[in-house]
């Protein structure tokens, strides 16, 4: 199969052969892409959501800041559009439930959840004829979800960054390090198990955005360490303590929520 | 440590290492070294087990949310509009 070449119109007045990096913009749906002009034959296109590019959410990605022209370039392309969407939809579709979910969880509403898992997908789709077959489409695409979320979405979103979350609850780790009791022990599985689905979703939604988000893809996903780092782009260790430190908060508040509902032995439970 | 007994591996190492432990992201040495540590050490055990239950809970809670179906129509209907979008630019060439 011999490449077909897609081209864009160029952007006016600029020349494209002599760019290093020209930005093209989807004017329709407000999609950046980077596009990295090589010497020969053509152009390699660089979605900035896989990261590979230019950082995220720097100003001169904004695609307010684009001409409404398209940038110029071209993009080799050895499937059709019809054949690339077809195969998107046969690939990456089938994991619209498990985003959704997690779109829920970051979002922590429906009509978010929704236009967050919109945009992933659209982003995805036009990332898409990058896309390896044989690496790991689930991750890309949660990786797509994230940087979305984060870069863009998050933005919306009235809650505080949780940038000094990694450096608090000294006194919940010595608490949780030396064994204090909470009079709990066996009972205290028992009360846990007992919970609603609700209060265990409550629970999580109210961690810090990072603690819930590498809980969530530890623990739903089942992600292993090195993709969750991937996924958030931070160090493993990063990783290692946001698990640590979030599941140390969900402990408490499953605690609090299970002596609230009398759960717990002393507590006036109904068991 | 309230167990009372004396162990090769401080309780503090082991309890800064249940979450690792639990997700097999520790080195087969440490593995080891907290398996034996537990099996000894009954208030690390518990620590272990409550935050077991708390990674079950969070799988049990959390996942298996299914998409509304009309959610699902909206995002393959905004793939199919970007896909023709493009097509009809690239033909235009």
């Amino acid at each position: 199969m011999s490449p077909r070449y897609d081209y864009m119109r160029p952007r006016s007045g600029m020349k494209v052969a002599d760019a290093s990096l020209v930005t093209v913009a989807n004017r329709l749906e407000g999609i950046t892409l980077l596009v990295l002009t090589l010497d020969q034959p053509g152009f390699t296109v660089l979605d900035q959501l896989t990261g590979v590019s230019a950082p995220l959410g720097s100003t001169s990605m904004d695609s307010d800041d684009i001409d409404a022209e398209f940038g110029s370039a071209a993009v080799a392309v050895d499937e059709t559009e019809d054949e690339r969407r077809a195969r998107f939809e046969r690939d990456a579709l089938p994991f619209l439930d498990q985003l959704y979910a997690a779109a829920m969880r970051m979002t922590r509403n429906p009509a978010d959840a929704e236009d967050l898992l919109q945009e992933t997908f659209v982003r995805a789709y036009s990332a898409f004829h990058q896309y390896q077959d044989g690496t790991n489409l689930k991750a890309w695409l949660y990786r797509i979800l994230t940087n979305t979320f984060i870069n863009s979405y998050r933005k919306k979103q009235r809650e505080p960054l949780a940038s000094n979350t990694d450096d608090i609850e000294d006194w919940q780790m010595a608490r949780a390090q030396s064994h204090s009791s909470t009079g709990l022990r066996s009972a205290e599985m028992e009360a846990l198990d007992r919970l609603p689905d609700s209060d265990i979703k409550d629970a999580l939604q109210a961690l810090p955005e990072e603690f819930r988000m590498a809980v969530y893809l530890a623990d739903v996903e089942g992600f292993p360490y090195k993709e969750i780092a991937d996924i958030m782009e931070t160090p493993i260790g990063t990783v290692m303590s946001r698990l640590h430190r979030g599941r140390r908060q969900l402990r408490d508040a499953l605690e609090d929520y299970a002596r609230d509902r009398g759960f717990v032995a002393g507590g006036g439970g109904d068991a | 440590m309230s167990c009372g007994s004396p162990h090769s591996t401080p309780c503090s190492d082991v309890l800064e290492a249940v979450s690792a432990y639990l997700d097999g992201e520790t080195t087969p040495i440490d593995r080891e070294l907290i398996a034996q540590h537990i099996a000894e050490c009954w208030p690390c055990l518990h620590e272990v087990d409550v935050y077991r239950e708390v990674k079950v809970l969070i799988a049990r809670a959390c996942g298996g949310e299914q998409a509304p179906a009309e959610v699902r129509e909206r995002v393959v209907h905004r793939i199919r509009t970007v896909s023709i979008q493009w097509s009809v630019e690239y033909r235009q060439e």
